[in-house]
């Protein structure tokens, strides 16, 4: 074996090991804006790694007699299509939805004690989301949820964090968030 | 494999990816009523003062629409083989403008790994673009070997490390919530001892993707197995980008790969 390839292979198990020690060393997490529109550039490869509370988002409105419709969850689950192999719009904008509601949820978990989570761009974005499910939104043909109540006075989101239980552990759902009641903003004509 | 089949075959994926990326992203414009630049704008890091400014100009519905229309003439050429060193800066330059656009990544690891593809193209092009187009191919492509060969290391050796995984009971858990679940009653993978199988069978096969850079047949063999194993990520999780993403990535893992 020649010193280049020696050198190569010995570099090439190195990295590898490394990589292997920090699976199992968790290091401090660097944060701050421009890390966070830039965290494609570090990759953390971790993928479907751990069954954990996972942040799910309910929206329900009012009626202008009082009255309130059920919490339903926005969570995307559509019907698979024979091109979405090569064309995929619908279902990755969903994702992307879901995504917005982890980072809500991380964002709460990140606020010092006390602080208001409305100020947060994700709050804003997540509103955003609940108030179309609950007019009608769709993710391609497929509504955001069950029952949309376009004609509510009100409307209020939730979010919960949900475990969906493991053989140790049992399911379990907790209120992470509770928004007062909104009124619904008038429509375009 | 030669260097010069394998940079071709690398530019043809990624330039095809990006084509349908970029096609997908056009059709999104129409679809979204969620994003709201006013808003997200608010986020963005106050240094330096003309990012701002620059990004509220890109976010307009024209220009946006505009960059999206010149990233598909790009991926276009880049499949011709007639894309230079400016085109791949501004693939670049468009894919970071498209990670302030969806607050860091619209397809989380698909998004990763097309980074991974423009950087390496980025220096693949600088090299060329210097007299050192063997040294910049190169580069790239073990650049990219690298990356696609940890995405896989890590992401079976996390798993390994979770009592979920080992059991079998992390599968059913995660096929439920896909895009394409929840799975049928009757599913094959409810079974204990099939998850358990599938989940070790899955997870040894990433951990060990490191032994493609062995032998080019075992390369060959392992991104082969790799596109089953991306087609099935796609079937449950609705995940297509990750599919022609990864498919990008895999010349460079070949010729990387001890003859």
């Amino acid at each position: 074996m020649d010193a280049w390839l020696l050198g190569t292979v010995l570099l090439l198990v190195a990295y590898f090991a490394a990589l292997a020690w920090g699976l199992r060393h968790r290091g401090r997490t660097l944060r701050g804006p421009w890390l966070f529109f830039l965290r494609a550039f570090f990759p953390n490869w971790k993928f479907f790694h751990a069954v954990g509370r996972a942040p799910r988002l309910y929206v329900r409105g009012r009626d202008v007699n009082g009255q309130c419709g059920p919490w339903q969850r926005i969570y995307p689950q559509l019907p698979r299509r024979a091109w979405h192999l090569l064309h995929n719009p619908a279902v990755n904008l969903a994702l992307t939805q879901q995504n917005l509601i982890d980072h809500l949820a991380q964002d709460i978990n990140d606020l010092p004690e006390g602080a208001d989570p409305q100020h947060c761009v994700s709050y804003a974005l997540v509103c955003r989301l609940a108030l179309d499910a609950l007019q009608g939104g769709h993710w391609g043909d497929q509504t955001l949820i069950a029952q949309a109540m376009p004609e509510a006075a009100a409307w209020q989101l939730e979010l919960r964090m949900e475990h969906p239980g493991l053989p140790d552990h049992a399911p379990e759902s907790v209120l992470m968030l509770q928004s007062d009641f909104m009124p619904l903003p008038a429509r375009a004509a | 494999m030669e260097l010069l089949v394998a940079a071709r075959a690398f530019e043809l994926l990624l330039g095809w990816s990006l084509t349908l990326q970029t096609l997908e992203s056009l059709h999104v414009i129409r679809m979204d009523r969620i994003s709201y630049w006013p808003v997200q704008r608010q986020e963005l890091p106050r240094r330096p003062t003309v990012l701002t400014p620059l990004l509220d100009a890109l976010m307009q519905p024209g220009p946006y629409r505009a960059m999206l229309v010149l990233r598909l003439i790009l991926a276009l050429m880049l499949i011709s083989g007639g894309l230079g060193l400016s085109g791949a800066v501004l693939l670049f330059l468009i894919a970071v403008v498209l990670l302030f656009r969806w607050r860091g990544a619209f397809n989380g690891g698909s998004d990763f790994m097309t980074l991974v593809g423009l950087s390496g193209l980025l220096l693949a092009q600088t090299g060329q673009a210097l007299g050192h187009a063997e040294t910049g191919w190169t580069a790239c492509l073990w650049y990219v070997a690298l990356q696609t060969i940890s995405s896989y290391f890590v992401s079976g050796w996390v798993k390994l490390l979770r009592p979920e995984w080992r059991s079998g009971a992390a599968l059913p858990i995660f096929l439920d919530s896909g895009v394409y679940g929840p799975l049928p009653p009757d599913s094959l993978f409810r079974r204990p001892r099939v998850a358990r199988a599938v989940s070790w069978i899955f997870t040894l096969w990433e951990g060990c993707f490191v032994l493609a850079l062995l032998d080019q047949r075992i390369a060959l063999a392992y991104c082969a197995s790799a596109l089953a194993f991306h087609f099935l990520v796609y079937w449950y999780f609705g995940l297509n980008r990750f599919f022609w993403a990864w498919l990008a990535s895999f010349p460079a893992v070949i010729y990387c790969a001890l003859p």
